[in-house]
């Protein structure tokens, strides 16, 4: 099943639903990841993002509707899928390097090259010297640097990312982006990346999805025409970034208008 | 330095208040005085009996501790793995929880005789429960997010259970110790004055019945020596244990 050769969806969702007691959080999503895709999904604080994360990571079963993942539908955690939460969720009583050799140990690498392959990677996101630091003695950007180590030691197919930079200032924020175009454009592998932040989402990903609000379904659907290898700041500039974001905004607002909840600042544009 | 050079001076103090009182207001039949404290403490050290008597208190709170924190842990971790088994039990051993376990004291004696083993027993009775419920609270409290992401990595629940479960509920394990080393104490203490030939109890017990307050107090005073050294302790095992937290 591991071994599946065609260039097929690497997610599909089938009018998946997720429902905690009476409350429908998620409704009629329909949804394809391709191979290597960055897709970015954005929409109010409450519309079900990060459960529709859950949801494809088997953390979170289906109430009604298929997920799949590479083609087989998943009744538990499939393989090769890699999670990074808002939170670092870094073991507190580990160093950094023992937070990292956990994704090597869970994602079966050698045990004999372990040791190698984490300095390798601490050495990738700039943390050289801070390997045997504990979470609480680094800065908030390096410690999701951690978690993006222990990220990558897993070597996952499949990134899903609950809004893995929203705790961060804007220009590490920004850093951080740039990390992940360079970490995406040299092993291409798919992407999910939830956020409330539309123009980062317009920056980083080849399509955009905004959710709705409560229940969530998708409501459009957004490409984001910008060649790759991008460099974040020029992007910015542009004429196409501003067209995209403010498509983006009208929509989410237009939402917000209807539900008459325009009392949560949080969801103002950074 | 600062503070210890505080403590110091308070001592002195209070010893210094004690001594003027047992000689001016207060006879000392009632609350003896530390220069005879002093002597007795001097007299016992050189007697041997200093050592035998805080040995045997000490060695029984220390096994009864040794033999509740596997046990209390172990039931912890049960008890957690199995909520419903847990929900059905609660009721009972909360019971046993809130009974005064001093008085299982004479029920010990009956079954394990006046020996080291009827001490450890009302020590372990004591102890048990306090590594159980923080054993128990520990596991509830562990981070869900940890959990998760452990899980989305398809950890076993093994993995996760050494991995992040059983580092998170060193803390609690920890302060457990804490609050059980004067409690191990107590328990010790009681054992012997229920029935013993030896140990601080059985000589606080033995003072008392022949009105020697110095020796009550000498004995009291070994205690409160003996339960500072025992946290001391605690503490250096929990920097060893806990470094994060020191760092932070």
């Amino acid at each position: 099943m591991d071994m599946q050769v065609s260039a097929g969806p690497k997610v599909v969702l089938e009018g998946a639903s997720v429902a905690y007691g009476d409350l429908t959080v998620l409704k009629d999503v329909d949804l394809v990841l391709g191979d290597g895709e960055f897709l970015s999904i954005v929409g109010p604080s409450g519309c079900g993002k990060s459960t529709l994360l859950k949801l494809i990571s088997g953390l979170e079963p289906p109430a009604a509707g298929r997920v799949f993942v590479d083609g087989a539908e998943i009744d538990r955690t499939p393989p090769h899928v890699g999670f990074m939460f808002q939170r670092d969720a870094l073991l507190p009583w580990a160093t950094a390097e023992e937070n990292i050799n956990v994704g090597l140990e869970l994602g079966g690498y050698p045990q004999a090259d372990r040791a190698k392959r984490c300095q390798e990677l601490i050495d990738f996101l700039q943390l050289t010297g801070f390997g045997k630091h504990y979470p609480s003695m680094l800065s908030g950007g390096m410690r999701q640097r951690v978690s993006l180590g222990r990220l990558l030691a897993y070597e996952p197919e499949l990134y899903l990312m609950d809004e893995p930079f929203g705790a961060l200032d804007a220009q590490t924020k920004v850093m951080m982006g740039r990390e992940l175009l360079r970490i995406w454009g040299r092993y291409r592998k798919s992407v999910i990346f939830v956020t409330h932040d539309i123009e980062e989402a317009v920056s980083l990903s080849s399509r955009v999805i905004v959710i709705s609000g409560r229940p969530g379904r998708v409501k459009r659907e957004v490409k984001v025409d910008i060649d790759y290898p991008r460099d974040l700041r020029a992007v910015r500039k542009t004429a196409v970034f501003h067209d995209l974001c403010s498509t983006i905004w009208d929509e989410i607002m237009g939402e917000k208008a209807v539900e008459q909840a325009a009392d949560d600042p949080a969801e103002a544009p950074a | 330095m600062w503070l210890s050079g505080w403590r110091i001076a308070l001592l002195v103090a209070i010893l210094a208040i004690w001594e003027v009182v047992s000689f001016t207001l207060i006879d000392p039949f009632w609350i003896s005085r530390p220069s005879d404290i002093a002597v007795r403490l001097w007299d016992m050290a050189v007697s041997g009996s200093l050592w035998t008597n805080s040995w045997a208190t000490l060695w029984q709170a220390i096994l009864g501790l040794a033999l509740g924190l596997p046990v209390g842990l172990g039931i912890g971790v049960l008890l957690a793995a199995l909520p419903r088994f847990a929900s059905v039990v609660e009721p009972f051993w909360m019971g046993l929880y809130s009974l005064p376990r001093i008085a299982l004291g004479p029920l010990f004696v009956i079954w394990f005789g006046i020996g080291l083993l009827s001490k450890v027993m009302l020590v372990f009775s004591l102890v048990v429960f306090v590594f159980i419920l923080n054993a128990l609270q520990g596991l509830h409290e562990v981070d869900r997010d940890l959990v998760n992401l452990m899980r989305t990595m398809r950890a076993s629940r093994f993995y996760i259970l050494r991995r992040v479960q059983m580092p998170s509920i060193i803390p609690w394990i920890i302060a457990a110790m804490r609050i059980n080393v004067g409690i191990a104490l107590i328990g010790s203490v009681i054992g012997e004055m229920l029935g013993a030939n030896r140990g601080l109890g059985w000589y606080i017990q033995i003072s008392g019945a022949r009105l020697d307050t110095t020796g009550v107090f000498t004995g009291l005073f070994i205690l409160m020596i003996m339960a500072i050294l025992f946290n001391e302790a605690i503490k250096i095992i929990e920097d060893r244990l806990l470094p994060y937290k020191r760092a932070s």
